[in-house]
């Protein structure tokens, strides 16, 4: 129990200094910063908006006042889940914007990493226990070079033969313009299309990270003592490799799961926004080319929001797979 | 037929990068059904991996290169896997060093018999589960624990639960592989009982691996020996007890003596064993034996059939032959016996000088505060413990693990506060000491350190090592450190000194390390050295021989010793005073051969019966021929192998 | 493998195991001499060594070698990048947008410039990227992990919960943040930003040795030898470290890269710079897609993915230093 509570006040405490970071970091610069984006804005020469300037104040609180003013107004704010407007599609509030995306995100997201995971482990399993056979020289070397391979550039590449030389895929997008929006077989159709390009650029290298982590660990957990125990014991040799080798091996991954999906969040950035997917990567995407800083802050709070919940999650299935973290030994 | 078979076999253990290892060479022997063996040997004598090797569970690179292994007459170096894998634990199982970590830390104990029992038995599932129940009962563990996870029960549970596990389907023979290593003294004897219960129950044969001599010939019908990978002796108990037949043998019985005799000796091998990247093409014990003679250094001797049992002798070959031919007999003499060895009658203790006071420990308790949820338990490591180091004696703290020894030593040297009492070092008060006090007080108080393999950082040299303390407190500049290095080296029988100033650690055997850890302490010529469990984690052959070391040098350099152990035997050959405590509290306290010849605690008592008494005849033991010359110890130029 | 009673275990059965702290562990060992000549052991067979024995290891293995050889030619195309380029990255006197040909081995960008030019010319930054901006993150990492480490407390509870927390925080989308709000452009402040927000991992592996280095015996032992705690931290600890600080330094490298790259790609970089994340986004931007462009989009690709898995092959050997279980049997 004790582990868990640990764990939640990490979540609480994590939180609260990534949304004070969010404060910060764009006080960081010299001057009144809501100047200076207008400065800038007007640098774009674009007619400044006394509405966009409110939008701007809003998100960055009261600007002469006291700096202790503005973050206390500025947590009251975040906690009437007001976030700002975003300045590019004015004058939605940012929440608006965030929750038409997020849907797609977190779709591709987690059937990506799922997955990659479950393909990733089995694979890396294989590997370990087959090892020094042309699988594991194929794994472990063949695969670590395609893993250096850059997620946009994957997405450019793929998008260029399928949609561009081949034209068997959509080119952008969730779904087609033409679509109903409504759901029917031939939507779901539609989106999957949509989606299997960005996709296959998640995972054509998300797996190999698990496949290398597995396999490195397996390799350890093969020379335990009760993995040898288990084969002295005569048991079949899947359970073997399973139930005692890759049991005690998945662990580190477990963790690491919710660790790698900030990595992920990263890749999708890039992928949705070459693909033109309507998720919040390209949202970010969008809001960094214009400049649309509430826009962008606030993504940022929501994702590491999102990565807390993971490891959380992460850290709960841990728990109970692994007894001995129960315990509550730290 | 025997039911187990082991025929010329060889296991090598290649890599590309190092020079092939042969662990086990040409190693023969045979094992009846039902019966009681043990398997002997020092670390890299290739015991384990030969039971490894029986099992076919060698890790690469680890592979068996010739010879036979024979199970009920079925060769199991080449039947196939799936065949290998039927057998296996139904007619073979087995129970690994000290099972810390041989049961599946993510499972309850009952998923760890119901996997194995379910595959090969035919029992139901609640057939199953009453069957777990009474191994464990077996063992004496209460059936409850079984829905509990490894990392809940203790060391000696944890083995107890292996032995059952490796019951479970009544095997035709158990290997045991260091079953007790580890665990406490009072806590191996009683698995080792249960085990020798269970065994003449059940007739199941017993391979029993282990360094410990004693321990082996307390409980086994028949004992080999192994040394520096091959079978030099194979022979019964009572006959080994009675007349080792090998030298090697000889020499480690040697180590082992009755700590309540009215006079304690024991002996040591001086040199170590050879590397085993060259097979040596004779007697591969001819470098340390007392014995040799020119035929040991030019062919290698056969495992022959001599008196009660066999061995790999030319000497004791010849006095068979020679006894076969003349009738007459030899055995009685035994063979000639080692003239290093240490005795309380030999060691410095006999001088009976009057040592001052140096530390005085007053009244001291240590509670430690342990939180667990919202409840605050209290622990009480020290209770009311009082004693004094006198310059030129040595006090034994003889303990088992948690019995607060350890933290007495941390106290004592000021890495720990105590919660009640004082700790005097002349005028200074140690339990008050701070920042700089401690440093400065540390020149006065030095440290001998359990395991020599981690005492001494894998990236320095010798050298630098000892100049650290020498240049920290004697303010010594480098030249004038590098010259007291040299001293120093020979001081602790490191010689000569400029061979072992420029190696690393890892290149000196284990006594060797100690001796290193040894000099260190003494380089800022301390008033007192606290020598915690100093032979413990080193081969019982040299045991005797590092504490000749300790014992001469403390009493000529006039340094209190705290010697802290939970070895009866060493602590009476070492100690003036001897301590036993028990969960903090002294249970006992006194000279050190009243205490052990007239214990007048139950704990010290039973501490004193699990020592496995060697019942020998008289002739062996008196043949000694006592030395007070230390043995100049043999400087092996080869880097070990060990690791 | 920790067990107290480690070497009472068969050492074969744990060859490379118990002495696997440090570099010098690897070394193999000086010929074995005959037991009869121990009293006369020659001093010169340790002499005479050319080569550092951590190098050696390294090299021993045979992705490595192919690694280190790999980069030593990444280097050189760097250092002589102005020679071995046909043309200037920025001259835009060609046609724009040119498929492949004898002029141009790589096309031309739309704005006329020739591409295997920018290739080459783009090897440096990401070589300056990838020393610097993962130097910072290593340096930044070993001092965190190390004194959260080895100071132990309420120092290391509220370093732990820092670097928890940049474990957390996803790298790219805060680095984009950041270096969206910088004032100024350019590869300087992508270094600086890769090094502040890149080190959470390193630091939490060097935590983690840290602790088990500090219990070891030989750090005590070092107390008690009246060395100070500086002293201790480098000399006793940080050697042992060693291999695992270039393991993590080269991964943090690899990191810098491919966050360079990306960064660039999403366009918060400086469009004049001339380097392989900012080709790519020209590419994307300047339709290579339409044009059907093949060349011009895969090469500074390709060219990341090879700088990367050559300092990952370097890593397998590093890594083959610290863990001889993944030594190639
Ligand atoms: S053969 Fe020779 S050297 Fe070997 S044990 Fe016998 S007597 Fe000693």
């Amino acid at each position: 129990m004790r582990y868990f509570i640990r764990r939640f006040l990490f979540f609480l405490l994590t939180l609260w200094t990534a949304v004070t970071l969010n404060f910060i970091i764009p006080r960081l610069e010299p001057g009144d910063p809501a100047e200076d984006i207008v400065r800038r804005l007007a640098g774009q020469n674009k007619p400044i908006d006394p509405a966009q300037l409110h939008a701007i104040r809003l998100m960055l609180g009261i600007p002469g006042g006291n700096i202790f003013q503005q973050y206390i107004d500025y947590l009251n704010l975040l906690f009437h889940g007001q976030f700002g407007v975003s300045y590019t599609y004015f004058p939605y509030p940012v929440t608006t914007l965030i929750g038409q995306s997020i849907m797609w995100t977190v779709g591709l997201v987690l059937t990506t990493n799922i997955i990659g995971f479950i393909a990733g482990n089995l694979l890396g399993a294989f590997a370990a226990w087959k090892r020094n056979s042309i699988f594991d020289s194929f794994v472990s070397v063949g695969l670590s070079f395609v893993g250096t391979l850059p997620y946009m550039w994957i997405a450019l590449v793929l998008l260029f033969i399928f949609a561009f030389q081949l034209q068997l895929l959509p080119m952008g997008g969730g779904f087609s313009e033409t679509s109903t929006r409504q759901m029917s077989w031939g939507y779901t159709l539609d989106i999957m299309q949509h989606a299997l390009l960005p996709a296959l650029s998640i995972l054509i290298t998300g797996p190999i990270g698990w496949i290398m982590g597995m396999r490195n660990n397996m390799v350890q957990t093969l020379r335990e003592d009760y993995t040898r125990l288990a084969i002295a014991k005569g048991l079949k040799p899947w359970k073997v490799a399973l139930l005692y080798s890759a049991r005690n091996a998945i662990l580190p991954n477990v963790t690491g799961f919710a660790m790698s999906l900030g990595g992920i969040m990263g890749g999708v950035v890039l992928v949705e926004s070459i693909f033109n997917y309507p998720g919040m990567g390209r949202l970010f995407f969008e809001a960094v080319g214009n400049r649309d800083y509430p826009l962008m802050q606030t993504i940022l709070l929501f994702t590491i929001v999102g990565m807390l919940l993971a490891n959380l999650l992460a850290d709960f299935v841990v728990g109970l797979l692994d007894p001995r973290v129960r315990k509550g030994k730290n | 037929m025997a039911l187990l078979e082991v025929e010329n076999l060889d296991v090598t253990y290649a890599t590309k990068q190092r020079p092939p290892l042969f662990a086990v060479r040409n190693v023969n022997f045979e094992l009846n059904a039902g019966e009681f063996v043990g398997l002997v040997g020092e670390s890299g004598s290739g015991k384990s991996t030969l039971g490894n090797a029986i099992l076919k569970l060698l890790l690469p690179p680890g592979r068996i290169t010739a010879g036979s292994v024979r199970f009920e007459g079925k060769e199991l170096t080449t039947l196939p896997d799936e065949e290998l894998r039927q057998m296996r634990w139904r007619d073979f199982s087995t129970v690994f060093q000290s099972s810390m970590n041989s049961l599946n830390p993510v499972t309850r104990i009952e998923a760890q018999f119901q996997d194995v029992m379910a595959e090969k038995s035919d029992l139901s599932n609640s057939q199953i589960h009453d069957r777990i129940g009474e191994l464990l009962q077996m063992v004496k563990i209460d059936p409850s624990f079984m829905r509990y996870y490894p990392h809940e029960l203790s060391g000696g549970m944890k083995q107890r639960v292996a032995l059952a596990l490796a019951l479970a389907l009544k095997p035709k023979l158990v290997i045991l592989d260091e079953p007790t290593t580890g665990l406490d003294v009072l806590v191996q004897k009683e698995i080792m009982h249960n085990l020798r219960t269970l065994q003449r129950e059940q007739g199941f044969a017993v391979l029993l691996i282990s360094h410990d001599l004693g321990t082996v010939l307390e409980v086994s019908d028949r004992v080999l020996v192994m040394y520096a990978g091959e079978m030099v002796e194979d022979a019964p108990t009572h006959g080994m007890l009675k007349h080792p037949i090998h030298p090697y043998t000889h020499g480690l019985l040697g180590s082992y003596a009755d700590p309540a005799a009215e006079e304690v000796e024991i002996s040591y091998i001086p040199g170590r064993p050879p590397d085993l990247t060259r097979v040596p093409k004779a007697c591969p014990y001819a470098p340390r034996c007392p014995e040799a003679i020119p035929l040991c250094r030019q062919a290698k001797p056969q495992l022959l059939p001599m008196w009660d049992g066999k061995a790999a002798c030319h000497v004791a070959q010849m006095q068979w032959n020679d006894e076969q031919h003349n009738h007459t007999r030899h055995s009685e003499e035994g063979p000639k016996l080692l003239d290093a060895a240490f005795s309380e009658a030999t060691s410095h203790k006999a001088m009976k000088l009057e040592g001052e006071e140096v530390l005085r420990v007053e009244n001291v308790s240590k509670t430690y505060q342990r939180r667990a949820g919202f409840k605050t338990t209290s622990m009480n490591a020290v209770n009311d413990v009082s004693f004094n180091l006198r310059s030129g004696k040595v006090t034994g703290l003889v303990g088992q693990s948690g019995s607060g020894k350890t933290t007495i030593a941390r106290m004592i040297t000021g890495t720990e506060y105590p919660t009640s009492g004082a700790i005097w070092f002349g005028e200074t008060r140690v339990d008050k000491l701070k920042g700089r006090g401690i440093h400065n007080y540390r020149k006065h108080v030095q440290y001998v350190f359990q395991d020599p393999f981690s005492a001494l950082n894998p990236v320095h040299t010798i050298q630098y090592l000892l100049m650290r303390p020498l240049m920290n407190y004697g303010k010594l500049n480098a030249a004038q450190a590098r010259q007291k290095v040299r001293e120093l080296l020979e001081t602790v029988g490191l010689t000569p000194a400029e061979q072992f100033e420029t190696k690393m650690a890892h290149q000196l055997s284990g006594g060797q390390r100690q001796r290193v850890v040894v000099a260190r302490a003494l380089a800022p010529d301390p008033d007192i050295i606290i020598a915690d469990e100093p032979i413990s984690m080193l081969d019982v052959s040299i045991r005797a021989e590092i504490l000749q070391l300790l014992d001469k040098l403390v009493r000529e350099r006039k340094i209190a010793m705290l010697y802290i152990t939970h070895d009866l035997l060493s602590a009476r050959l070492l100690s003036d005073e001897i301590l036993v405590l028990n969960q903090g509290h002294v249970v006992e306290q006194g000279a050190a051969k009243t205490v052990i010849r007239q214990p007048t605690n139950e704990y010290t008592q039973l501490l004193l019966e699990a020592i496995p008494r060697l019942e020998r005849p008289d002739h062996v033991r008196a043949s000694y021929v006592p030395t007070a010359e230390p043995t100049k110890v043999q400087v092996d130029a080869s880097p070990v192998s060990e690791e | 493998m920790d067990t107290q009673d480690h070497n009472l275990k068969e050492p074969l059965e744990q060859e490379g195991l118990t002495v696997t702290q440090g570099v010098t562990t690897a070394v193999p060992e000086p010929p074995i001499l005959e037991p009869e000549d121990d009293d006369v052991v020659p001093q010169q067979a340790r002499a005479k060594r050319h080569v550092p024995e951590w190098f050696e290891v390294i090299w021993s293995n045979r992705k490595a070698r192919v690694g280190l050889i790999l980069l030593l030619f990444f280097i050189l195309v760097a250092i002589f990048a102005n020679v071995l380029a046909p043309y200037s990255p920025t001259d835009i006197s060609f046609g724009p947008s040119q498929m492949p040909d004898s002029q141009h081995w790589l096309g031309t960008t739309q704005a006329g410039q020739d591409v295997f030019s920018q290739l080459i010319y783009g090897t440096r930054t990401s070589l300056i990227v990838g020393a610097l901006g993962g130097g910072l993150a290593t340096i930044i990492a070993l001092v965190i992990g190390m004194v959260a480490g080895y100071m132990g407390g309420i120092v290391d509870e509220i370093l732990s919960f820092f670097i928890n927390l940049g474990l957390v925080v996803p790298a790219l989308p805060l680095m984009v943040t950041v270096a969206a709000y910088s004032p100024v452009k350019g590869p300087t402040i992508i270094i600086l930003v890769i090094g502040l927000t890149g080190w959470a991992w390193g630091a939490r592996f060097k935590r983690s040795q840290v602790l088990t280095l500090r219990v070891r015996d030989y750090i005590t032992s070092a107390q008690f030898a009246g060395d100070g705690t500086l002293r201790i931290v480098f000399r006793e600890i940080l050697p042992n470290m060693l291999s695992l600080t270039v393991l993590s330094y080269i991964s943090a490298a690899i990191g810098a890269i491919g966050a360079e790259a990306g960064l660039e790609f999403l366009g918060v970089g400086d469009p004049s710079t001339i380097s392989w994340g900012m080709m790519l986004y020209w590419a994307n931007n300047g339709g290579a897609m339409i044009t059907g462009q093949w060349a011009w989009l895969v090469a500074p690709g390709l060219a990341l993915a090879a700088i990367t898995s050559c300092l990952m092959l370097i890593n397998f050997g590093v890594d083959a230093l610290s863990n001889p279980q993944l030594r190639e049997e």
